[in-house]
């Protein structure tokens, strides 16, 4: 009796379980426009949006599609590392090199040619260029595809900044050599040994993890090189430059420098975090780095009242005769936007979806807003924005409810002018950017006679068709790559005891970096870079 | 008396049936996730790549292998794994155990209540958040290890403690004990509350006063709790922690800090080597499998409690 009574409970919960398995895919709905589900997986660390998002909402209204962000938190290496291994894939990834190593993506080019006529005209300029050595298009660049006019007010890459009031302090004056840069320095850190009642920080150096390069970069620019990463190229041939002369020289500077106590002590063990406290702090008078880097800092100095404790672009070289080159003209993205995964179900719903954004309609809702709510049509037919609307989008939690944050970020997007003659985003429209400007800003811009920061700068040539390295695409596992890898670590323990050592050490310091420099395979990884850069120019002189 | 084992057969399954049966589930647990995933190991004998299926990959013996012990990155990391877990070992012991003795001997309740809370409240603390801690207390601009330094007179200038290599393991050390020492001493202050207290009384009654009860007394009550936890603690020698390395370290103090978890990170998962992860985790597994079994032997040797 008692066993009988066992079997049925044992039976009835084997039903429940079952007819519960069984449920909810005949839940899932029916009916003409089926809400389709998409997973997207975000390599920037952002926030999600709210959900009665603006954006988002109406892309469910009209195209029944809703999202799920997967966005990352930490190190994005390691993410995509366990990704991968799992192969647990998201339907749209924001892609990476390593997904593209792995075969995650599916092409696009077919579904372009076939569902999206907008696309195929937006990215037709730079076909090839995107088009991988196998003959397929895994991503869509998200930035960098200009169409019509393009002017730059702002520089938002590397340069040695310098706090305006410093610059203000001394009346405006040119600065155009490392040396003048430094000797502005270390002349207002004199004069004010502390800012806000903290003492004054000379010049920060930030070494954490990959951003580095605050640390790495500087000497290709002091001799009038662009941006490419940890090498110089010269007639398509790259070189190392860790281990030049002119490299020496700088961190011999900053050695010297260090002797004076213009370097933050704690500069070779500061986190990110910390960096970015201390220059909202306002103490810190100059740093090399790029300002998208920094720009928190930024934002944060802005909303205390601190203008002049912002930052202006000294484009410095080793002497005057070396022309800067530190601004460059966009460059297309290469295989950094997003890219749909192996794993998805509908690849061509989520192709159309992308075309029907790049719509003129729909990039101006999503780079402008609507009109009346977020910007105005002045008299002449230029988009312009009241100073409330503008406070309004400078709070991140108004931007959670109503922009399509990183999802627009990575998305491919229209750059450079509409039809209608408007600049495509706030940013770069002439007229608005005048008018939002801090009376601080206008005021330090009337001392030098500038218009806008970009007037710091050189005005960029025309990209080598290499350009840029860092994007150029070496193969995960190659001699190469872990060549590179080692160097990135001896660089990193080698240079901060270069620039602490006591001067009478410093050649001792420096022979000794040298040395270990020597033990790793770095032809390896110049052998595999100049394959890249002649693949990219055959691409290039293609398109 | 003989004692027949009986051969296991029916009748005794029969007899446990309720007891395999509760047992089937952890069994099952176990053979999931613990055995199955050691097909894995497999790839360290490849190069691993995840796109492709198992018959597809190529096959290089110990390729892996030789290259970890020829690098001299793993072999920094493996010397500096096994210091700080050692430098962990001793001290998490040594202090845990004092700690616990001492808590015992406090008479007022409430206050010995008070102060396990708070020994033990920064367990709960993710290793994010201590680290910023420590780093904000080493700070050279106004942290508290300086200015309490500074301002008994030890040092005239504030030092950069994380700048520092000869200082890192002892730091680790420390903020390893900061955060741990009330969490360890629960375990021992368990044991010593099974301990008879008729025991005490005896021993009070022959004279022996406080040192000497704990000597005589708690320590060899707690004796088989201590052993069997060193057992364990000695075959988990090659984790010395991860987080806490990581968020410390700095290019001036690399060479001294990177423990093998963190050579896998950037060498292995993070530059898509997996087969080298694996590698090295086969590695680590096989160093601490032996180590446990020779502590365990060794426990046995010297007549003490033991837990295989």
């Amino acid at each position: 009796m008692r066993k009988e009574v066992t079997i049925k409970w044992f039976l009835l919960i084997l039903v429940f379980l079952l007819s519960a398995d069984f449920c909810f895919p005949s839940d899932r709905s029916e009916g003409k426009q089926k809400l389709y589900k998409v997973s997207v997986f975000i390599l920037t660390p952002s926030q999600q949006p709210t959900p009665d998002n603006r954006v988002f909402k109406r892309i469910k209204e009209e195209f029944g599609i809703v999202f799920d962000f997967d966005i990352i938190a930490g190190d994005a290496n390691q993410k995509i590392g366990v990704m991968l291994a799992s192969s647990d894939l998201p339907d749209i990834i924001n892609a990476h090199q390593r997904f593209i190593d792995n075969e995650a993506f599916i092409p696009l080019e077919g579904l372009i040619e076939e569902h999206a006529p907008r696309i195929k005209k937006h990215l037709e300029q730079c076909w090839s260029l995107i088009t991988h050595d196998d003959g397929h298009i895994y991503v869509m660049p998200n930035w960098g595809v200009y169409q019509g006019d393009y002017k730059s007010n702002e520089s938002l890459g590397p340069a040695f900044w310098i706090q305006k009031a410093v610059l203000k302090e001394f009346g405006y004056p040119e600065v155009k050599t490392l040396d003048q840069y430094f000797d502005l320095l270390i002349k207002y850190r004199e004069r004010y040994p502390t800012v806000d009642g903290q003492p004054t920080i000379g010049f920060e150096i930030l070494c954490e993890g990959w951003r580095d390069f605050c640390l790495k970069n500087p000497p290709q620019h002091l001799i009038g090189f662009p941006n490419d990463g940890d090498v110089v190229v010269r007639d398509n041939k790259a070189e190392m430059y860790s281990d030049k002369d002119y490299a020496k020289r700088y961190y011999k500077k900053l050695n010297e420098l260090n002797q004076m106590g213009l370097i933050d002590r704690e500069a070779f063990v500061l986190s990110y975090d910390q960096y970015i406290a201390k220059i909202s702090s306002g103490r810190v008078l100059g740093m090399f780095d790029q300002k998208w880097n920094f720009q928190r800092a930024e934002y944060s100095l802005k909303k205390q009242g601190k203008i002049w404790r912002t930052y202006a672009p000294c484009p410095v070289t080793y002497d005057e005769s070396i022309k800067d080159y530190y601004m460059d003209r966009p460059v297309v993205n290469v295989d950094r936007g997003f890219g749909i995964s192996v794993n998805c179900k509908d690849p061509e719903r989520l192709i159309k979806l992308f075309d029907s954004l790049l719509d003129e309609e729909w990039q101006k809702f999503l780079q402008w807003g609507v009109e009346g709510e977020d910007y105005i049509v002045n008299d002449k037919g230029k988009f312009i924005r009241t100073q409330e609307m503008r406070d309004m989008q400078n709070d991140p939690a108004w931007k959670q409810s109503h922009t399509g944050l990183s999802f627009f970020d990575e998305s491919t997007k229209l750059e450079g002018t509409f039809s209608d003659g408007n600049a495509t985003s706030p940013g770069i429209q002439p007229e608005e950017y005048f008018e939002s400007l801090k009376p601080e800003d206008k005021e330090f811009l009337a001392g030098y006679g500038y218009k806008t920061f970009s007037d710091f700068f050189s005005p960029p040539p025309p990209n080598p068709p290499h350009y840029p390295v860092w994007s150029l695409h070496i193969p995960e596992g190659t001699p190469g790559q872990t060549a590179f890898l080692k160097y990135d670590d001896i660089s990193l323990k080698y240079l901060p005891r270069v620039i602490l050592a006591d001067p009478k050490n410093f050649e001792n310091v420096w022979a000794q970096y040298m040395d270990e420099l020597e033990k790793i395979d770095i032809p390896a990884y110049l052998d595999a870079v100049n394959e890249a850069i002649q693949v990219r120019i055959k691409k290039v002189v293609n398109n | 008396m003989k004692t027949v084992r009986k051969k296991p057969g029916w009748q005794i399954i029969k007899n446990q049936k309720q007891l395999i049966f509760m047992s089937v589930p952890v069994c099952l647990y176990i053979i999931l996730f613990s055995y199955i995933p050691l097909w894995g190991w497999s790839m360290a004998f490849q190069d691993y790549k995840p796109a492709k299926g198992f018959f597809e990959q190529t096959w290089v013996g110990f390729k892996h292998f030789i290259f970890l012990f020829s690098d001299s990155n793993f072999l920094n990391a493996l010397r500096n794994t096994l210091a700080m877990s050692l430098i962990n070992l001793v001290l998490g012991f040594v202090t845990a155990i004092a700690f616990a003795l001492l808590l015992n001997e406090i008479r007022i309740t409430s206050f010995k209540r008070v102060v396990q809370t708070i020994s033990y409240l920064p367990h709960f603390l993710s290793w994010v958040i201590a680290a910023g801690i420590v780093q904000m207390a080493l700070s050279i601009e106004g942290g508290i290890v300086n200015t309490i330094l500074i301002k008994l007179g030890f040092i005239k200038n504030p030092v950069m403690w994380l700048s520092k290599p000869e200082y890192f393991w002892g730091i680790i050390g420390i903020s390893f004990i900061w955060k741990e020492l009330g969490w360890n001493t629960i375990i021992y202050l368990a044991a010593m509350s099974g301990i008879d207290p008729g025991l005490y009384e005896s021993a009070e009654i022959d004279g022996a006063n406080r040192y000497q009860k704990m000597w005589h007394i708690t320590l060899p009550g707690i004796k088989a709790t201590i052993v069997v936890l060193l057992i364990l603690s000695i075959g988990r020698l090659m984790e010395a922690g991860f987080e806490m390395q990581y968020l410390l370290r700095n290019g001036l103090i690399m060479d001294w800090s990177d423990t093998i978890d963190i050579f896998v990170i950037n060498f292995g998962i993070g530059q898509g080597n997996y087969s080298l992860a694996t590698a090295a985790g086969i590695f680590k597994s096989v160093v601490n499998i032996t180590l446990l079994f020779s502590a365990n032997y060794f426990a046995k040797k010297i007549g003490e409690e033991r837990i295989v």
